[in-house]
């Protein structure tokens, strides 16, 4: 069995450790205030004892999964209506040019073609992103089709219907584009040049955020040592097993769409594209193959929609898998650049990081990642003079957007490289080096916020490195293992300054079961059925009993997209907050019909009883079950239906885009990976012996979901860090194969072991913290840092293969024949 | 091109069906005859997404036509359930394990481990990691699709103990 | 793994081939079904270069589903029952529709050819290996294919049938450029020959990929046989993936300098040297040309070293 450790059940304390007596302020800059030094070190001590739970807490797994093994669950590619059309997308082939002409008329000839639309037929041709905006992006239009200017190959251009996919395969070989090419510019800081060719004809900056604390420039002159590092990050790609896909019809003069979507709300711009009013635009979202983020901008919606609206037919759309690789969006590839100061005895005094992010050919949620990335460049350490820049610059590459991390999961690599390059400077432990480093609740961080739940990362990292053991034995002469760790803080819900709210509608029926009606989407880690399990708590109604309807504009409350690990702090305090405030309605009635206090009521498998017994004759120390009390309830007009909108917490403080300060985040999960890797010094192959993942969840409301996100994380983490790599020459990428796309297999990695930390203190229902984020951040500078201990020489380019591995060990070996060092340097870049 | 007339047997019911030389058996499984437990996820034969069993073997459905396997025995995910829908004792494993996430793997991994489980008595954890190279997951780490199917192995072995004594 | 097809660096410049404007339904094609060589070669002659044979499937449906080929014809030949690998004189012969499945469970094989069992547990997961087939390897000529550098190290043969009836083919003379092989297009292959192991003789196979299950980047399959009663290498001969358009054989001057010799570890590393530096492999999307040639080298001398150690010999560690 895989090895989990629950670390604390809920009730029992975990000692987060108090702040370092005396942390100095910064005596090398006089001038730079240090904000720590004000408040007194704060004591950590979790939430109270809660009453043990009845569901929460247990890994019972329901609803969804059940039609998932089975083979009964119906994605959006797997529904069928008579007379269902199918479609193929016709993309650009140049990622920089001008469109001369589309020539459709041998395509059209074709029988069975039944559909086509160019740019001229969309009514309104323009894709608006409305996550962003009004914080100083440039504003640059999208279109939703191509019409006179290719930006990226891939981009659309053409849409076709056919009666069967052959034939619309057929007709889009059969769609003639002429291009002019025109000069593209393919790496991010070649577009910042004075002479690069412009992406858009606005400027190729997209934004430029800073974060400005203290004085970082000051704070570095006067340190004792300044760790200097530059960093590389590649472009990835989501590889969900489930391709972009959904069926459109019309219904009642209503556009309908049931896709594979994160966000329904999209219902709206896709009204705007087809200039109808919202109300003729109805969205439904699909249980997902996985998102990651991959799923959260539009990807089939549009043209699908637009398909439905020209033939007046039902049409579904698949993207194949070449196409997806080929053009959806990627993870921004980040190039950091980093300067840590700090004491001789380790404290950080200033970070100073510029960021450069490739956002590829439209914004889509560029500037809100590298807003993310800049206000994390720092990780779960106390630094008091900041000084970041971070900035999203356009290329003819494919566009870049949301993948789990969101900005502030490629930063990992960067300060946790510095952080152990700074240990290895100045000879120090590197675990010391953190510990004397960690934020703890009430710190200050870069954004000028104060942290208000416990920080348990030291705790994560004590357990993370326990679950090592002994140290490996190299299986050979020219093998070297080597041990590493990686330390990361990474937000749960949006930013602040979008108010953000979901809402949750509970109707308890006439037999006692539930409903529960969310406009959540669920991509696979349980997002409807944690909302069962947290409403099945609070009301006492077994789990069998209640039944979750999802994401659907006309027919569910909204509750906004599944993204930014906020589904469970925003739909799940919903849904706590309506059983709640429904429980509190109906709990008079029984109370009454017990003959007991309303205090002494407990809900409990689908029953109402009293906790104590009453006098007697004065009721009914059985209980009634919860279909009688509804019953009870609709005769005195009681309702047991409650709607229910919870707001994020509001944020008071406002945000100055020019330095970075205000409120930005809700609240942070931190975690701690640690890995063993043994190289082989002749092929440069890295292969991970064992490998451990410890996060602290606030409280787990599902234990076996909440491992499951660590271990499924932390894998495509260590894809990400060794074999994952979507490679673009010139704007094209160089294979769009699934089998030249390496995500780990089976038989790569060994198995993820998971160890939970419950602080008890998260914003999220039950004072949970997200988890879905979190653990893709850490992986990237464990694998980093443990080959650096292994050979001596320090990976700053992702992935990580063997390749690059064989060039730093044949470089380091080249510089120690030389004679300039008697081994190979371990700060040398 | 005429479309033929073919005789599939998939999951134990013999299935007529007119298909083009060209209709892979994915896109006649999933499209024409229903069974949306047969999916499409890279038609390269590298995910394991549209995996069924061929006579017993898995195989990519994405990789062959359907004209192909006539009076072949075709088995998908939705094949191993028992009467009145119950769950093969492998699925309840995978429920109880936590071993699918957004399930778009799942019948391709519970197949390909179903057919390992028929054909050899106790793997080992390495030879399960080795059956399952083909069967690309996204979400879950695969560890927990390791426990489920080691889970129901060993509740086999229990079983079969029990039936000896 | 032999399924890779993707075109090469030198393909794709300066354009791709544009399998990324979605098209994954199979252009159309007529289905032709036989149950004798004979009748695939009838076949064959009839629909000419419109047609292509069906085996496995496994490399080129793929390819069709990204309409990077379009037969208008399939001849199906997975009807032809073919037999079971069996020994002939110093032989062993297989029948070229014998799946990859069944070379690992093929008692015959493991004693007859380790070295191919030992390479075809490398190639692709369980799906390909259940379908896939040795003469549909060879005949897709791949140059990541495992089974093309045990055929070259091995000197096999291989057994094609075709309007003028049977002739062989050495392995060294079957691959002749990127997906090319002498196969005749009226030609099908219907067997292959590979000496058989036995004493004094020793085999290693070693491969490089990026993942389990990928395609090689290098592959090294190595064959030495042993003088009688000496610890003298009497031959030595190295088949090699990954490093050209198709596989070829390891430098035969570099290998061939052993003979005679009771090599030491350095010895064995100056043979693995001058072999990587004979070839000139090239930059693809998973390596560079550089590191290839860099694991050929490393991996022809552990694949030597192992094969002497095999065949009973010793290396020296000087």
């Amino acid at each position: 069995m895989s090895d989990t450790t629950l670390v604390s059940r809920v009730g029992a304390p975990v000692v987060v450790p108090q702040a370092p007596p005396g942390r100095e302020p910064d005596v090398t800059a006089p001038q730079v205030p240090s904000p720590r030094d004000d408040k007194p070190p704060v004591i950590d001590t979790p939430a109270s004892a809660v009453a043990p739970m009845h569901v929460v807490g247990r890994p019972l797994a329901h609803h969804d999964f059940i039609d998932k093994v089975k083979g009964s669950i119906t994605y959006a590619a797997d529904w069928e209506l008579p007379g269902m059309l199918y479609a193929r997308i016709v993309r650009a082939t140049v990622p920089s040019g001008r469109i001369v002409s589309v020539d459709t008329d041998k395509a059209r000839s074709i029988r069975g073609v039944a559909a086509i639309v160019t740019a001229e037929d969309v009514p309104s041709n323009q894709l608006v992103e409305r996550a962003s905006g009004g914080l100083g992006e440039l504003l640059v239009a999208m279109p939703v089709l191509a019409h006179d200017r290719v930006r990226f190959a891939g981009e659309p251009i053409v849409l076709i219907a056919a009666e069967t996919q052959q034939i619309a395969d057929d007709a889009a070989e059969l769609v003639q584009i002429e291009y002019e090419e025109l000069p593209g510019v393919f790496d991010p800081e070649a577009a910042l040049l004075a002479d690069a060719p412009l992406v858009h004809d606005e400027g190729n900056v997209l934004v430029s955020w800073h974060i400005q604390r203290g004085d970082a420039q000051a704070a570095l002159e006067g340190a004792d040592v300044v760790i200097e590092g530059e960093y590389r990050t590649q472009h990835v790609e989501h590889a969900y097993l489930e391709p972009e896909a959904g069926v459109g019809w019309i219904e009642n003069d209503v556009i309908t769409l049931r896709v594979s979507t994160q966000i329904i709300e999209h219902a709206t711009e896709i009204a705007e594209i087809l200039a109808l009013p919202a109300n003729k635009v109805r969205v439904i979202a699909a249980y997902m193959g996985g998102g990651f983020g991959g799923k959260e901008d539009m990807t089939v919606e549009p043209y699908l929609a637009l398909l439905v609206w020209k033939s007046r037919r039902p049409v579904r759309m698949i993207w194949n898998r070449q196409e997806s690789v080929l053009a959806s969006t990627k993870r921004h590839p980040f190039v950091m650049r980093y300067k840590t100061g700090a004491t001789k005895d380790g404290h950080i005094v200033a970070q100073d990081v510029d960021i450069i992010g490739d956002a590829g050919a439209y914004p889509f949620l560029s500037a809100r990642i590298m807003f993310a990335g800049a206000a994390l460049s720092c990780g779960p350490y106390f630094t008091p003079n900041v000084a970041v820049r971070s900035r999203a610059v356009f290329t003819n590459n494919v566009p870049t957007s949301a993948f789990r991390g969101f900005g502030a999961m490629q930063v990992t690599l960067g300060y946790e490289s510095q952080m152990d390059r700074l240990a290895e400077t100045l000879g120090m432990d590197k675990v010391e080096v953190r510990r004397r480093n960690f934020l703890h609740k009430g710190d200050l961080i870069p954004t000028g916020e104060t942290l208000d739940t416990a920080v348990a990362v030291e705790e994560t990292l004590r357990r993370a490195l326990a679950r090592l053991g002994d140290k490996s034995v190299p299986s050979g002469p020219l093998k070297r293992v080597g041990r590493g760790f990686g330390c990361n803080m990474q937000p749960y819900g949006r930013t602040i300054w979008f108010r953000d709210r979901s809402s949750a509608w509970l109707s308890l029926q006439a037999d006692g079961t539930l409903l529960i009606r969310s406009g959540v989407t669920d991509f696979g880690a349980g997002q409807a059925a944690s909302l069962c399990q947290i409403a099945a708590e609070i009301l006492g109604v077994p789990l069998e009993r209640i039944s979750v309807y999802i994401g659907d504009t006309a027919l569910t409350p909204p509750a906004g997209g599944t993204f930014a690990t906020r589904q469970l702090y925003m739909s799940g305090n919903a849904v706590m907050k309506a059983a709640l405030s429904l429980r509190e309605r109906i709990v008079p009635v029984a109370a009454d019909a017990l003959g007991c206090a309303v205090a002494d009521v407990e809900f409990e498998d689908g029953r109402v009883i009293p906790a104590t017994s009453p006098g007697e004759g004065a009721g009914n120390p059985e209980g009634i079950s919860l279909g009688e009390l509804v019953r009870l309830c609709e005769a005195r007009s009681v309702d047991p239906t409650v709607l229910f909108v919870f707001h994020a917490e509001a944020n008071h403080r406002g945000f100055d885009p020019a330095t970075g300060q205000g409120g930005s985040f809700p609240d942070y999960t931190y975690g701690t990976h640690a890995a063993e890797v043994e190289v082989d010094l002749e092929t440069g192959e890295v292969q991970v012996l064992k490998y451990a993942a410890c996060h602290d969840v606030g409280r787990a409301i599902n234990p076996l979901r909440v491992e499951g996100q660590i271990q499924g994380g932390a894998m495509q983490g260590l894809g990400y860090a060794l074999m994952e790599e979507i490679v673009l020459d010139e704007g094209r990428i160089a294979s769009s194969l699934f089998a030249n796309y390496l995500i780990p297999t089976s038989d790569d990695m060994p198995d993820v072991m998971v160890d939970i930390v419950e602080s008890g203190e998260g914003k999220g229902p039950m004072n949970a913290r997200g988890i879905g984020e979190p653990p893709i951040g850490n992986s990237a500078p464990t694998i980093a840092n443990a080959i650096a201990d292994a050979i001596g020489c320090r990976p700053t380019r992702l992935p990580i293969t063997p390749e690059r591995v064989l060039d730093l060990i044949e470089a380091a070996n080249s510089k120690a024949a030389l004679g300039s060092t008697g081994r190979p340097d371990p700060a040398w870049r | 091109m005429t479309p033929q007339q073919v005789t599939l047997r998939v999951n134990g019911v013999l299935r007529d069906v007119l298909v083009a030389p060209s209709d892979t058996l994915l896109d006649v499984l999933h499209d024409r005859l229903g069974l949306k437990d047969v999916r499409y996820g890279c038609g390269e034969g590298v995910c394991g997404t549209c995996t069924v069993l061929l006579d017993g073997d898995p195989v990519s459905s994405c990789l062959m036509y359907a004209v192909q396997v006539e009076e072949r025995e075709i088995v998908t995910l939705l094949g191993l359930l028992g009467e009145d829908e119950a769950l093969h004792p492998l699925q309840e494993a995978f429920l109880r394990l936590g071993g699918s996430q957004c399930g778009f793997c799942t019948p391709g991994v519970i197949l390909t481990a179903y057919s390992l489980a028929e054909r050899t008595p106790r793997p080992s954890r390495d030879q399960i990691r080795y059956e399952l190279g083909g069967s690309l997951c996204r979400c879950t780490g695969y560890t927990k699709i390791f426990d489920a199917i080691e889970s129901y192995l060993e509740d086999r072995a229990c079983i079969e103990e029990q039936a000896l004594n | 793994m032999t399924v890779t097809f993707g075109p090469t660096v030198d393909e794709l410049a300066p354009r791709p081939p544009a399998p990324e404007n979605g098209r994954r339904r199979d252009a159309a094609f007529e289905y032709v079904r036989v149950g004798s060589y004979d009748e695939a070669v009838e076949a064959l002659e009839h629909y000419g270069a419109r047609a292509k044979v069906l085996a496995g499937g496994q490399s080129l449906v793929p390819m069709m589903n990204l309409r990077l080929v379009r037969p208008g014809v399939l001849i199906d030949i997975n009807g032809i029952d073919a037999g079971q690998p069996y020994f002939e004189l110093d032989r062993l012969v297989l029948p070229a529709m014998t799946r990859y499945c069944e070379v690992l469970a093929s008692p015959t094989v493991s004693a007859g050819s380790p070295l191919l069992a030992a390479a075809v547990s490398r190639v692709g997961n369980v799906r390909v290996r259940n379908r896939g087939t040795l003469g549909g390897s060879l005949a897709q000529g791949e140059a990541t294919a495992e089974l093309g550098a045990v055929m070259l190290a091995l000197g096999s043969e291989i057994i094609v049938y075709g309007p003028r009836g049977y002739r062989t083919i050495a392995a060294e003379d079957f691959f002749l450029g990127y997906l090319t092989t002498s196969l005749q297009p009226e030609e099908v292959i219907t067997g292959l020959c590979l000496p058989l192991a036995r004493p004094r003789r020793g085999w290693s196979f070693h491969e490089m990929s990026r993942r389990s299950g990928s395609s090689a980047i290098v592959g090294v399959a190595a064959n030495v046989e042993l003088a009688p009663d000496g610890g003298e290498i009497s031959s030595a001969r190295l088949g090699l993936i990954g490093v050209a358009d198709r596989p070829v054989v390891g430098s035969f001057e570099a290998v061939s300098s052993l003979e005679g010799e009771v090599p030491t570890l350095a010895q064995l590393d100056a043979v693995a040297f001058a072999v990587a530096a004979a070839t000139c492999p090239v930059d693809d999307v998973q390596a560079s040309g550089s590191y290839r040639r860099r694991m050929v080298r490393v991996l022809a001398r552990r694949a030597l070293n192992e094969a002497v150690l095999r065949a009973g010999g010793r290396v020296g560690t000087a």
